[in-house]
Parts: C-alpha cells; structure tokens; sequence
C-alpha cells in the first residue's frame, strides 16, 4: 500500500537493440541480459577462460556509448583507462540501453602439431585374439530363407543362424570364472536358442536387410558389456555380405585441455589413426572448475555438453578422413576422462563435484548410445565412459593405472599424471591409493603472463648464463619458417619452458628460494615491471608480439604454488601408508604434459622427488592408453573397473597435513634440503664456484 | 609412600644462543649485553633440561609520541613520550632488558632524521637495542641502512625481515655487524624458509633472532602460541633452522585488542579500563614466555613488573616460593 505523497518508481524492463561490431548482427534484449549470452544468442563466440565468472578479463569486449547504456558488475582486470576507452567484461556487464558492442579477435587456439597425427606404433600388452577379448563382432550369416514350409519370422531366424553360426565366432563370457568359454555346447544343438536382442531401430532394418542381401548379411554384434556380462546379446547393426575387412572402434580421452581419440580396427586390434584436438569447452572454463560453474549457469551444461561432443566429432571426421570410412562405420567408443568431463559429456550436473562433502552423481556410469549423446558414430553403438574413483580421481586415473601396468608389478610404484589437477596414485600389484590435488593450470601456460600453450612460437627450454645472466632459449618452430631456414618469433613461454625457466632461474641466483628476484645483481633484464618485480626472458625484438617475454613475481609464485601442490600431494600419499619416497621403485608419468619434462629441472625446482633418473618413466597419454585396453580386452575393461573400486582415495582436504606439507614444499627445492640431495650438491658447487 | 620417577624427555637439540649488544671491548658502547637462548628442553622444565637464562623483556619507544596508542598507554608514560631520550631513560628505569626502538610513519622520516634519533637513543641508554622501520619495505631499508651504518658494530637487531623484504637488512646487519630479526605470519614452515633466506645471504645463524608473530589473548593467539610450540620442538628435536631464539610483540598485539583500546561503550562487567587492558598484555604475554619465547616485546611499564615477576618465580628452580 502506497502512504499518500510517496511517488511509485516503475522499473521498466523493456528492450533495447544491441549491435555487435564488426559481424553488424543486431539484437533485441532485455534490461539485465548480460551482454555475454546475448552474444553468445547471436552465435557469437567470446572466450570466456574462468568460466564466466569475471576472474580473467578474457572476455573484454569494447561498449559504444559505455555511460547509459551498460552497468558493470566488476570491473577485475580492467585499468582506468580501460574503462575509458569503453572496455566492459562480457560476461558481467548487463545491458541497461541500447548499445554498439565491438568484440575484440578471438584469439584462436592452435593445435599443437607433434600430438596430433604422430606415427609412433602402439604395442599392446598381450596378443590380440577378437575371439577371446572383444565383446563386439562381426558375423557372418546365412539364414535359411523362408517359405510356406517355415514361416518362423525374420527375427527368430536370425536368433537361429547365428545360434548356429561357426561356434568360433560366438562364444560366452563366463563372468564367474573372469574367462571367455568358446561356446562349443550352448548353441551348437541346433535348437536356435540365442539370447539375442535389439533395438526397436535395428529391428525395423532387418526385414528389408535380409531380403536385400538374399539371407546373407554380416551381424554386428554387441556379445555383451560390462553390466551385461551375461548378456543377452545386442544386435547392433546388419551389414552387407561384402563388409568383413574392418569393424572399427574408437577409444577417446577427455581431458579438460585436449581431447585424444584413437581410430581403431577392432578384427586386428590396430590403432589406425590418432587425432587430439583442444577440448571446445576451453573457451567457457579453463579449468574443471571454472566449468563446474558455468555448468551450473542458464543452459550452460548443455552448452558444455554440446561443445565436447563436437570436438570428438570433430575428432572422428578427421581420424575417419584419414582411415577413408566414415565415422558411422564406427560400432564401439570407450572414453576416459575426469569424473568432471564425464559428467559433462553425459549432461550430467556436475555441482556437487565442487562442493563439500566432493561428492559425483555416479562414479561407474552406464554405458549410452552413441545417438542419445549426439556422437556421431553408429547410433545404437555403446558409448561406455569408464569408471572413476572419485570425484577427483576420475576414469582417466583408472584407466591410467591399467595402461602404465602399475598394477602389473610388486615394484613400489608412484604413478602421476600431471595437468591442471595433479592426480597422484602409490601402489603395486596388490593395493592402491589415490589423491587429487589443485595445481593450477600454471604449468599449461595459463595463469602466467607470458605463458602460452605448447604451439609454435612457445619456448619450451631456457638456458641462464651464471655470470651474465642472459638466457638462450628454444623455440617450437614453424615448420614453414624452419624451411626457409628463418628462426622462429618466439610468443611466449609454454609449460616445460616455465619448468626449465625456473630451474636456471633458481640455480643461478636470479631468484632466492622463496622465488624472490635478486635486484643486486645489476641485469638489465631483472627489473620493476608494470606487474611488480620480473625477469625478460625475450626482448621485445626477437618475439613476433613486438612487446618483451617476461615472467613476473607473481609468475614465480603461481609456479612454485603448482610444483609445491604436486609434491605435497605424494609426499601426503607416501606418508599415509608410511613410506618413504625413496623407497619408490618406480615413477611412471601419465598425461600429455609429462611427456616434455626435462626430469633434472623438475627435481631442481621440486616438483619430482629427487630419485635417480633412471627410476622415472614418461608414458605419455595413459589415459587414452588404458581406454584402448578397454576398448579392445573385456579382461582390461573388468580390471579397469576393479582398480576404481579397489583404490582408496585419500581426501587431502580431511585434515592439515596436506596444508603442512604444502607450505614446506613453497620454496625451492624444497624448505628441507635434505630431501633433495643432488640439488644441494649443485648449489654447494654453485656457491664454491663463487667464492674463487 | 612409593617414589614416583618424572619421565624425562631427551632432546639432542638446544636453541641457540645469541647476544644482543656489544660493549666497547666487543667494538660497540653498551654498557652490557643481554644473551638469550641456549635452552635444551622446553620452557622452565628445570628438572630436564638446560635453561641457562630467563626470557628478555624490551620495552618499546617510538621516535616521537604515537598518535594510535592508548590514552592508557600515554599516561602511564607522561611527558616523556615527546622525547625519546627520556622515553628510553624511563624504559631502563621500568625494568626494561632491552629497548626496542620503533620509527614510526611521518613525513619527517629520512635516513638523516633516523640517525639522530638513533644517536639520542644509544647516549640514553646502556642497554642493547632493537630497532624497527616504520613497516614499508622501502622506508623501512632506507631507515634501518642509515641507521646500521650508525651505529656499526653495536650488534642490535635490525627489524622487520620478511621473506619479500630482507635483502636490503640483512646486507645492511652484514656490513655494520649486526643481528636481524626474521618474521613470518604464524607458520613453521614460513619461519623455517626465511631464515634459510637469511643465511643464504652469509648472515651466520647466530646473527638471527625469528619473530612467529603472534595474536593477543582472544585475537588468535592460541594459534601463535602453537606454532612457536612446535617450533621450539622442532628445534629441540635437532632442527637447525628452528633453533633461533623468538622474539614476539605481545605489547603491539595485545593494545590492539578491543579489550585494550577501548574505554567507553563496554560492558561495565569488564571492569576498570586500565587495570583490563594490562592484564590483556600481562595475560599475552605471560602465555607466550611459557610457549618459548626468548624476548618479549612489552608496551606497559606496569606489565613489565608483573611479566618480570612471573619470569623470576618461572625460573627459581624450587618451583613457587611466594
């Protein structure tokens, strides 16, 4: 009720026009749209890294008539100038006018060349034998046609012929004994008595198949999966009598950076082609997070969804291009990931994975047709996500464990995979536990001023002179330049870069333990920035930007944060089972960051125990290595299973001695010396070396 | 009646021993120098160990009269907050082992000004110093490398190193021969790491005095109490980089403390202002000197009294006598 002489203020939600430069897309929205999603409802792209959370100022977009027509929720990462100038933060700036919004180029994420399309060849752990290991088949059928003698019905005489179909062909999974039975009795009696199924899609395709093809036709078959160990099995599809050369699989990881897939023959158990593509989620979340968050916004797990199904189809076009089928022809996919991405790609809510009690919707999800999830492979073919542990040791870590063979020894065993979580498991044959722990995305270039992705342009090595203190570098080169015998610009520095770049760094006393820059020692290249204390690596002249390469103070400490999660996190591990890292026989190192680490610069900084170099072991993706296991040997995929239910997680968060061990390990190496004793024999030479 | 055997605990570590100050045999003008440190067992368990000598009290000056202390604090004192030679006079006369000399943030603050107040202080006083920036890392260099090259060879400590700002002082304690002190925010590892800074530079172990920080009684100082705990456990377990004697401020903390800063508009439960807010520095204090600290920084010349009193009765090895 309005008291007498109060005036009512009317809030007017009414509409306004906004036009994107320089696409000229005009758009009608409402007050409080976040200019965000009306760019991203005219199709327009903006790379949103923090997920929209306005942590990254990524998403700067320039506002025409910035005064009226714009509020700014925050202005984070925007200078005065800046504000000035008409910048505003896409993703919390809501429209209060009409406005003209210029969008700045995307930057675009190149790929990088060398994972893409290698040609190193797989080896698998055992010999493949279909018969024996896989559970989805190719079989050939004749069916006896039918007349006014027999009008058993399509259906129960396909049930039949393959019933007597050669008995090496068909076989039974003995889920009790673990072991595959060649099925010499079941069927062989001629009774016709297959438990067979199939959708009411296949169903509908297999009169006009039969008939087409004069009763003779090639089953693809489904014999049974892991939560059918028993069957029935699964007619999938019906193909002509011609096609018996290939039955194609895909196996595919999902990381939260790059997503790896392998085209795969499933009659000869080769992998026929690779693919790896940046995950299209990056642009709405750098992290697992940051894409958490944006999940949980307007549509935005769908959008997420949709966007990591487009890269693995993405994916598919282009292993498929390579291998000449088309990715229909593609009849099973097993995928690992992080419990994050899994959830993603099912459309799965993913809230409660960041939020106390870190709880998953499901941790051994059931397998989905490939159609359901808009893959683009057959679409009744199983699209089977492997199980995790938890929600921060996901399916990637299980089907790492199973591709490094950590299990496969009674050698004390440290496996780790290293991106933006640091997923860590200690362990050999007999028993495993696991823990996650935040790095950061510092050592994939993000969240570092100059840091870049390991493309071309990235330096990806660095050498200091100890008396000049100048560094040499090495630059990812581009092909095209490196023919004509031109050296490439550099760009910025990538992940094995940051490492190395530190470590000399630290060895040569530009910086102290603590990561401190020594002023004293009169370089020119260790000065105050506009971001506090830094050090060039690259003067403006020799970088394609045209502006200095330079890490920063707070670089350093992103840096050290990053290594001392990682290194707090297995010494936490080893001390929960009481063991001591030297006893570790064996560090393998899974994820596609692993593979360019220089060990000796990783242990001089403190990211990996100082252990003897022979002792570690870069596997390479052993999540993609593991999904392959999965995809061709039930055996492995039952393993697979067995090591996410086996594995205990250890939650670092439950107590402090994760925080204990964390702060010990900010510092270089490492606050207690004495746990590195080859870098405390460099820097006594260092320091005697001075002295003279 | 059975005789019933204490279990004594064996350390193989022992805090080291430091002295603050030099008399002119030693180089310096200080009529004497006050050690601490030395102890081979925790705080006054006489019947186990070593503890040669009880904690130091300084008592804290400022280069002129604060503007943010309480009125408490400036009556106590009277006029002689206006000069700080007298200030420093009247800190020797209340009890004090040490004086902790504080330049506080004003425009008049120059290296050329640091000097002479410098000067004023060591023709005051006898006892050994303590000298603190005004707490900005560059002033703070600017004032505490004017004041070290000053009063070279009088081995005071030089404060506040911190893991971003202790270059500029340690160089400066290297070059005019004298102590830092090494604070960190309440962590073991913190305190750990900077004194490995600190002597990375050259500056002997035995030139470093460590500052945990602490929290005043209701303001966190359980937490402060525990890292210096394990701190001193950590150096009685055999830890070199955990063996330096700890100086801590309770004074500053504890007059920060509402309990102490305010006079009006409290309960009237809490009881007479003055006599509250000296018992909440006595109370920090006191508790801080049984979790190990070596020097304690006091404020008040009447929790000077009681802290002393309650040390004397610590130390007398046959227990509580009155």
């Amino acid at each position: 009720m309005a008291l007498p002489g109060n005036s009512t203020r009317r809030i007017i939600i009414a509409e306004h026009s906004v036009r994107f430069e320089p696409s000229g897309q005009t758009v009608q929205a409402r007050t409080g749209a976040l200019i965000s999603e009306i760019a991203r409802q005219v199709g327009l792209d903006l790379n949103m890294p923090c997920g929209g959370q306005g942590r990254c100022g990524r998403c700067a977009v320039i506002v025409q008539d910035g005064g009226a027509g714009i509020r700014r929720r925050s202005t984070l990462r925007l200078t005065s100038e800046d504000l000035v100038a008409g910048y505003a933060l896409a993703c919390q700036t809501v429209l209060e006018g009409d406005v003209v919004v210029t969008v700045p180029v995307q930057e675009k994420i190149e790929r990088r060349l060398v994972t893409d399309k290698t040609a190193t060849p797989i080896v698998l752990p055992f010999t493949y034998d279909p018969l024996q290991h896989q559970s989805v088949r190719l079989l050939p059928l004749t069916l006896d046609p039918p007349s006014m003698v027999d009008q058993t019905d399509d259906w129960s005489r396909l049930k039949r012929a393959m019933a007597s179909a050669p008995s090496s062909s068909l076989g039974q999974w003995d889920s009790g004994n673990g072991t595959w039975m060649k099925q010499e009795s079941a069927a062989d009696d001629g009774t016709g008595v297959v438990d067979l199924m199939a959708d009411l899609s296949t169903l509908r395709r297999v009169g006009t198949m039969l008939r087409q093809h004069n009763w003779a036709v090639n089953a693809v078959v489904e014999i049974d999966i892991w939560d059918r160990p028993d069957g029935p099995a699964r007619l999938i599809d019906l193909l002509p009598p011609g096609r018996t050369e290939h039955l194609w699989g895909a196996a595919v990881d999902i990381g939260t950076t790059t997503v790896s897939l392998y085209l795969v023959d499933l009659l000869t158990g080769e992998v026929a082609t690779k693919a790896a593509e940046y995950n299209g989620q990056i642009k709405r979340g750098e992290d697992v997070i940051s894409r958490i968050i944006y999940a949980s916004k307007n549509d935005g797990l769908g959008e997420l969804q949709s966007l990591v199904v487009g890269t693995i189809n993405e994916l598919l076009e282009r292993a498929a291009r390579r291998a000449k089928i088309s990715p229909s022809e593609i009849y099973k996919m097993v995928v690992a990931g992080n419990s994050t991405m899994i959830h993603l790609l099912l459309g799965l809510p993913p809230s409660s994975i960041r939020l106390e009690p870190f709880v998953t919707t499901i941790n051994h999800p059931p397998p989905a047709l490939a159609s359901d999830l808009g893959i683009n492979i057959f679409p009744q073919a199983n699209v089977d996500c492997l199980p995790g542990v938890a929600s921060y040791v996901g399916a990637d870590i299980s089907a790492g464990v199973i591709g490094s063979q950590m299990c496969d020894s009674s050698a004390l065993t440290l496996f780790l995979d290293v991106g933006t979580n640091g997923e860590m498991v200690l362990g050999d044959c007999d028993w495993l536990i696991s823990c996650a722990c935040s790095a950061g995305p510092a050592f994939e270039g993000a969240g570092v001023r100059d840091g870049m992705r390991a493309t071309v342009g990235a330096i990806e090595e660095v050498w200091i002179n100890g008396e000049t203190y100048e560094p040499t570098y090495r630059v990812i080169s581009n092909p095209k330049l490196e023919a004509q015998g031109q050296p490439t610009p550099s760009r910025g520095i990538c992940g094995s870069g940051l490492i190395s770049l530190l470590s000399e760094m630290f060895i040569t006393g530009v910086i102290d333990k603590a990561g401190n820059l020594n002023f004293d020692l009169g370089s020119s290249r260790i000065r105050r920035g506009e971001h506090g204390p830094e050090y060039v690596v690259a003067w403006a002249d020799q970088t394609e930007q045209g502006h200095d390469i330079v890490i920063t103070k707070v670089d350093i400490d992103n840096l050290i944060r990053a290594k001392g999660a990682i290194y707090a996190g297995f010494t936490v591990l080893a001390q929960s089972v009481g063991i001591d890292l030297s006893m570790v026989e064996r560090v393998l190192i899974g994820g596609s960051f692993g593979q360019y680490i220089n060990i000796e610069k990783a242990v001089q900084i403190g990211l990996l125990p100082d252990l003897p170099w022979e002792k570690f072991h870069f596997l390479g993706n052993t999540a993609l290595q593991g999904a392959l296991l999965a995809l061709l040997n039930r055996e492995y995929r039952q393993q697979i299973g067995e090591a996410a239910q086996g594995m205990t997680y250890l939650e670092l968060s439950a107590d402090n001695s994760f925080y204990e061990a964390f702060t010990s390990a900010l510092f270089l190496p490492h606050t207690e010396l004495a746990q590195f004793p080859s870098v405390a024999e460099v820097l006594a030479d260092r320091d005697m070396q001075s002295v003279r | 009646m059975p005789t019933i055997e204490v279990p004594k605990e064996k350390w193989n570590g022992k805090v080291r021993e430091i002295t603050l100050g030099a008399t002119a045999a030693e180089g310096g003008t200080r009529a004497k120098t006050v050690t601490v440190g030395g102890e081979t067992t925790l705080p006054f368990l006489h019947f186990e160990g070593e503890i040669p000598r009880p904690p130091a009290i300084a008592i804290e000056v400022q280069d002129r009269k604060p503007v943010d202390w309480s009125p408490v604090l400036l009556e106590a004192w009277g006029d002689v907050t206006e000069d700080v030679a007298a200030w420093t006079k009247a800190a020797a006369e209340a009890g004090a082992d040490v004086i902790l000399l504080k330049f506080s943030l004003h425009d008049e603050l120059s290296p050329d000004y640091a000097r002479q107040v410098l000067r004023h202080v060591l023709d005051a006083t006898g006892l050994p110093l303590i000298v603190f920036g005004p707490g900005q890392a560059d002033l703070d260099n600017d004032v505490l490398v004017a004041v070290a090259e000053e009063g070279k060879g009088e081995n005071f400590v030089l404060g506040v190193c911190e893991d971003k700002n202790y270059r500029t002082i340690v160089a400066a304690a290297l070059a005019h021969g004298h102590l830092v002190n090494a604070r960190t925010a309440m962590d073991v590892n913190l305190a750990k790491q900077l004194n490995i800074l600190i002597s990375d530079m050259g500056l002997p172990l035995e030139r470093i005095v460590m500052d945990p920080t602490t929290g005043a009684l209701g303001y966190g100082m359980e937490y402060g109490y525990s890292v210096m705990e394990r701190l001193r456990l950590a150096a009685l377990q055999g830890d070199g980089m955990t063996q330096q004697p700890m100086l801590v401020t309770p004074g500053e903390e504890a007059w920060r403390a509402k309990e102490a800063r305010a006079g009006e508009g409290v309960p009237q439960a809490w009881g007479d202002w003055a006599e509250r807010a000296i018992n909440w520095e006595t109370l920090t204090a006191s508790t801080l000197v049984e979790s190990g600290a070596d020097i304690v920084v006091l404020r008040h010349p009447e929790s000077v009294k009681r802290v002393r009193g309650m040390i004397d009765v610590l130390m007398s090895k046959s227990g509580v006598t009155s």
